[in-house]
């Protein structure tokens, strides 16, 4: 309760975690419209092996990368499972199982470790903060069309800032009710709903008395949401960054050659 | 030098409030006569007031009072019914000139959480430049600026979440210095800080106000803070009833008290023993007045002194049958350990080996700082942290390696063993009550009656309606509100003193035979700081057995506890007597803590030669001083003038 560390970031001063966020973003969009783009194992290889480049860059142990993995893990075996008796292909193996059914799901367990995988890379070398000041860089050509892109880049700050703030909070409320008897743990899917009234109304009420007081202090330093707001935070492209993006550029066209040239699994 | 002169020649008005009606009920704003008709709901009835330029003005007031009203009306986040406010000649009312007038009135809240934005400090003190559209480069320049005011340049990237209170606060400091304010307007910022971080913000406010020449407006219930003041301004019932030099304000103490207001301990010595016929001139500074106490005892006829009536003397005795043997309302403990985290990077050793009894009985407090592992061991008491369990595993471990065993772990309270897995743990937490600090945020039923029924209901399912009904009754008169008027009320629409005590009442409602409660006068003003400890002695004396409070406010301890433990780094540095324990100043100065400032005194005079052994407690101080020099007196009569009975 003490720490809350929000999100998995790896601090570290590595390649990677130097990268702009935005350069990042769009490594990972393109890394993962590649994958999709792979019909076969050359490509999807191509793709992995882009990866652990990239690990290899990151500064992250490759256990904590696998580490973000074990949350799907079960989503996995059900998928594979589930494929390999409902593929339907022609050179059986053992009683209903063939052997493209195993090929295809190897196939799918790789891709999805890989996308997985990659995502998480993201958040495990930029924090959250960053992160939300490269999606709300990447989405200010949408203020053309007024899209409020400040509005929601302000949000995402002020959730992100208060994240922590609400997770404390809960435990004390918690711990308070119990304090008084409140049982959470046991009884029907009722009773346990109905025990976290008691959390929720006072975590409610809480959360609104903040945003009062938040919205004054935010009055108070002349907050108007107005046109002529600056911004102190630049983000800069960098050598590095535009490395990132040739080398999702070279991804992107090897596996399109590879999806020409070679013959695809599915 | 010389250039300070003429600038206070030629001093500005900064604020200025003219006649000033502040209602925070619409309807009433419609017209004007309706206004003044029914003025029973005014935050602000007729306010003048005048704030020049370097001023620091320190606005005191109970709760409810209009001290906030009127930092709100300052920059224009309230607007008034009627009267005028004027900012540096600005119109606080004038829309168009709203940014302006913010730009230059600056307020920090009472809440560090709840004032920044961004989740990293530079980003988060940038907000305010960002918003008036100032440019990068100076943006930078300005968040070097407010960080070295407030000290807080190496925490520049650092995430808010992490700090401390004091910190925090700093940091909303430093947000609104980067808007260049001429006025700062603190609204109770320090009133949820420990006292290293209270002290760590009244001296950021203080350089600002010398150094840097901004006009500070100080909000607070502390008299400690008011004293360093230029004018000290009372407020009661929305209207400015009293001020002047700080000195002057706080020796009226019967105006004082007729505002819901008290001395500092300081001053009540000094006035006390200028009362006992020992003119003490006021001070606030324990070496002062110590060295006033000895000029002031050369000149008086000692016979003469007398014990003057005292206001706390005698409505709270310290009287308690502490029961050596009982194992109902009994703590033991020993080997305490409790580390957060474990096998993370980030695990941190709160409890490192404790040992502690709180016999049967006893008013026990528990004192230390933020982070000394106090409240970790409260939690302990009735299992909301648990005992780890998984010991015996460890120890058979670590004697396959040949290391020496951990000594083992004991914690008994009121009878049940909790490092036993099978204790009953519910039946356990009927019988130790714990209150949280500020107990009124969780609250959640409709009415008064169903929240303070709530522990009762969950311990015994099967209690009867009437059970529950007279149960609450006792409850809720104990905690000194009128049964028939609140049961059915909403406990979001009451005062939040009576919130508290409900809060209060929903805990004790079980008869506990210990009571636990952290920090239960934080945030309080005055008046009801000294109504919660006269509501806790009388649970103690007939309700709960054992109560113990864990407080950063040695006075608080001094004037109540039989006796406390000082924890610090998760262990127990000492347990006695506020006596024994604050004798040694020295020793608690290095842990960062206070000492009551009777006992800062008392070291005083003892360096100067005059002892004086009292329990540290204002009245038995005043009373063994008065004794003191009586006997002196009668010592050196007897050989001078030969022969006058003490």
């Amino acid at each position: 309760m003490r720490e809350v560390s929000f999100g998995q970031y790896y601090p570290a001063n590595s390649f990677v975690h130097k990268c702009d966020p935005r350069a990042k973003i769009l490594f990972l969009i393109g890394y993962i419209v590649a994958i999709f783009l792979a019909k076969n194992f050359y490509a999807l290889g191509a793709c992995a092996g882009l990866f652990l480049v990239v690990v290899m860059f990151s500064g992250v142990p490759f256990g904590a990368i696998l580490r973000s993995v074990k949350a799907v893990l079960f989503l996995l075996i059900f998928m594979t499972v589930l494929n390999l008796f409902f593929y339907e292909g022609e050179t059986v193996l053992w009683k209903f199982i063939t052997v493209e059914a195993v090929y295809y799901t190897i196939f799918l367990a790789v891709r999805l470790f890989l996308l997985v995988m990659g995502s998480s890379l993201l958040t495990l070398t930029t924090t959250p903060v960053s992160l939300a000041d490269g999606i709300e860089s990447l989405l200010s050509p949408l203020k053309i069309i007024r899209f409020p892109v400040h509005e929601l880049a302000l949000i995402m700050s002020i959730a992100l800032r208060f994240i922590p703030i609400l997770t404390d909070e809960t435990g004390r409320i918690m711990n308070a009710q119990k304090a008084r008897g409140a049982d959470f743990e046991t009884g029907g899917l009722m009773q346990r709903v109905k025990a976290i009234v008691p959390i929720l109304i006072p975590l409610l009420i809480s959360a609104f008395r903040r945003a009062d007081e938040l919205g004054d202090a935010m009055d108070a330093r002349c907050y108007s949401g107005s046109k002529v707001r600056t911004k102190y935070k630049k983000l800069t492209f960098g050598w590095r960054d535009v490395f990132v993006l040739l080398a999702v550029a070279g991804l992107f066209a090897g596996v399109i050659l590879l999806r020409i040239y070679t013959q695809a699994l599915i | 030098m010389q250039k300070n002169v003429v600038l206070s020649k030629v001093k500005m008005e900064a604020i200025k409030f003219d006649n000033v009606y502040f209602s925070y009920d619409d309807e009433e704003k419609e017209s004007e006569d309706t206004l003044f008709s029914n003025n029973a709901n005014f935050a602000l009835r007729g306010v003048n007031l005048t704030v020049e330029e370097g001023e620091f003005v320190a606005i005191l007031g109970h709760n409810g009072s209009g001290k906030s009203t009127l930092a709100r009306l300052t920059n224009g986040l309230l607007s008034p019914n009627s009267g005028k406010i004027t900012v540096f000649g600005m119109d606080a009312t004038d829309e168009k000139r709203l940014f302006d007038i913010r730009k230059q009135v600056g307020i920090v809240f009472q809440n560090p959480d709840n004032q920044t934005v961004a989740s990293i400090v530079e980003d988060d003190i940038a907000f305010g430049p960002e918003n008036i559209g100032v440019e990068r480069e100076e943006i930078g320049r300005r968040i070097d600026f407010a960080l070295s005011a407030v000290g807080m340049e190496k925490f520049r990237h650092a995430t808010p979440a992490r700090l401390s209170g004091g910190q925090k606060q700093r940091i909303a400091i430093a947000g609104v210095l980067a808007l260049k304010p001429r006025v700062m307007i603190l609204d109770e910022s320090t009133a949820m800080l420990d006292p290293r971080g209270r002290r760590e913000v009244m001296d950021v406010v203080l350089r600002l106000n010398r150094e840097e020449n901004i006009t500070v407006i100080l909000i607070t219930h502390f008299p400690e803070e008011a004293l360093l003041a230029d004018r000290a301004v009372v407020m009661h019932q929305g209207q400015i009833v009293m001020q002047g030099r700080p000195e002057e304000v706080f020796q009226k103490n019967e105006q004082l008290k007729r505002y819901a207001l008290s001395m500092p301990h300081s001053i009540g010595i000094c006035r006390y023993l200028s009362q006992a016929g020992l003119p003490v001139a006021d001070s606030m500074d324990a070496e002062t007045v110590a060295s006033n106490i000895l000029s002031a005892m050369e000149k008086v006829t000692p016979s003469n002194l007398k014990i003057p009536q005292m206001q706390g003397a005698g409505t709270r005795s310290l009287r308690f049958t502490v029961d050596n043997t009982a194992e109902n309302g009994r703590v033991y403990c020993e080997n305490l350990a409790y580390v957060y985290n474990v096998k993370s990077p980030f695990a941190t050793h709160a409890l490192k080996g404790v040992d502690l009894e709180i016999r049967a009985g006893e008013f026990f407090g528990i004192i230390g700082h933020t982070g000394s592992g106090k409240s970790t061991f409260v939690q302990h008491l009735n299992a909301l942290l648990k005992v780890p369990t998984a010991e015996k595993k460890y120890k058979e471990k670590k004697i396959k390696k040949g290391q020496p065993i951990p000594p083992k772990t004991v914690l008994r309270v009121n009878g049940y063993d909790l490092t036993d897995k099978t204790t009953d743990f519910a039946e356990l937490r009927s019988k130790v009550g714990m209150v949280f600090q500020y107990p009124e945020y969780q609250l959640f039923a409709e009415t008064v009656f169903e929240d303070v029924a709530f522990g009762l209901k969950n311990f015994r399912p099967d209690v009867s309606d009437a059970e529950v009904r007279q149960a609450v009754c006792d409850a809720l008169t104990t905690v000194g509100l009128p049964y028939e008027l609140v049961k059915d009320r909403s406990p979001f629409e009451l005062s939040g003193g009576q919130k508290r005590r409900v809060a209060i009442a929903g805990v004790i409602v079980t008869k506990p035979e210990i009571l636990v409660l952290d920090e239960p006068a934080a945030g309080l003003d005055p008046r009801g700081k000294e109504e919660i400890m006269t509501l806790l002695h009388n649970i103690h004396s007939d309700w709960c057995k054992t109560v113990i409070i864990v407080s950063h406010d040695m006075d608080e301890i001094a004037q109540n506890c039989t006796r406390a433990a000082i924890f610090s780094d998760g262990k127990v540095l000492a347990v006695a007597e506020p006596k024994t324990l604050f004798a040694d100043e020295n020793a608690l100065a290095e842990k960062g803590l206070d000492v009551p400032f009777t006992a800062k005194l008392t070291t005083a005079l003892a360096r100067k030669g005059v002892v004086i052994n009292s329990d540290f407690t204002l009245e038995n101080f005043v009373q063994k001083m008065v004794e003191y020099v009586k006997m002196k007196g009668a010592g050196t009569r007897l050989t001078s003038e030969g022969g006058e009975n003490a």
